[in-house]
């Protein structure tokens, strides 16, 4: 019988670890950074670009994140039942998580309180590693919880 | 929910990685059963009466 997919299998460390299971979840979004990293160059060093080609090499990264998006919903649904059960807790922590801290952030910045360099709001990194990191803690409560 | 898998399991000298190999579930999801912290899905229940020969109501017993 086929093997479920596991988190183990693409934490290092895990002692499940495989190196061919990351790659081939993690290379889109690997594809996807070096899309907007060489955006971001492009814009910046071709400062006479129109605003529609300024506006096509910033939005680049999106069709690799797409693909990305769709290798980690085909991940997921290889799992089995508990750990799908575990990755959809996590990332439901993580994105009610992302969304009350963003709220949270905008809001007392529109009351003129600024929680040190977050005077525009979570930048895209920034949401991005926050929402990370609740995803991280998320798979971790639910592994104990599940243990 | 109560459930007799440990006791199944054991009788039959699988380890918890046998039997999730033969269920297609992960070590993980075959220890949270046995432990009662997950109940699974009516499917999974299925399978594992199928695979013990046992009517499932024999392998889980609904807790107050």
């Amino acid at each position: 019988m086929e093997k479920p997919n596991t988190f183990e299998s693409i934490r290092p460390l895990s002692g499940q670890y495989s190196c061919i299971t990351d790659l081939r979840l993690n290379a889109w979004l690997g594809v996807a950074t070096l899309f907007y990293l060489a955006g971001v160059a492009l814009v910046k060093f071709n400062p006479g670009l129109s605003p529609l080609a300024k506006a096509l090499l910033t939005l680049t990264p999106l069709l690799p994140g797409l693909l990305y998006l769709r290798t980690c919903l085909r991940f997921i649904r290889g799992m089995d039942e508990l750990q799908r059960r575990i990755q959809m807790e996590a990332w439901l922590f993580s994105a009610l998580g992302t969304l009350i801290i963003s709220t949270i952030v905008n809001t007392l910045n529109a009351n003129g309180v600024t929680l040190g360099d977050l005077q525009h709001g979570l930048s895209l990194w920034g949401t991005f590693a926050l929402a990370f990191a609740l995803w991280l803690v998320g798979v971790a409560v639910a592994n104990c919880r599940y243990k | 929910m109560k459930n007799q898998l440990r006791t199944l399991r054991t009788a039959r000298d699988w380890s918890q990685g046998d039997l999730a190999d033969k269920l297609g579930v992960s070590r993980q999801t075959v220890n949270a059963i046995e432990t009662e912290k997950y109940d699974p899905s009516l499917p999974l229940a299925f399978k594992i009466a199928r695979l013990f020969r046992q009517p499932i109501e024999v392998i889980f017993e609904a807790g107050e």
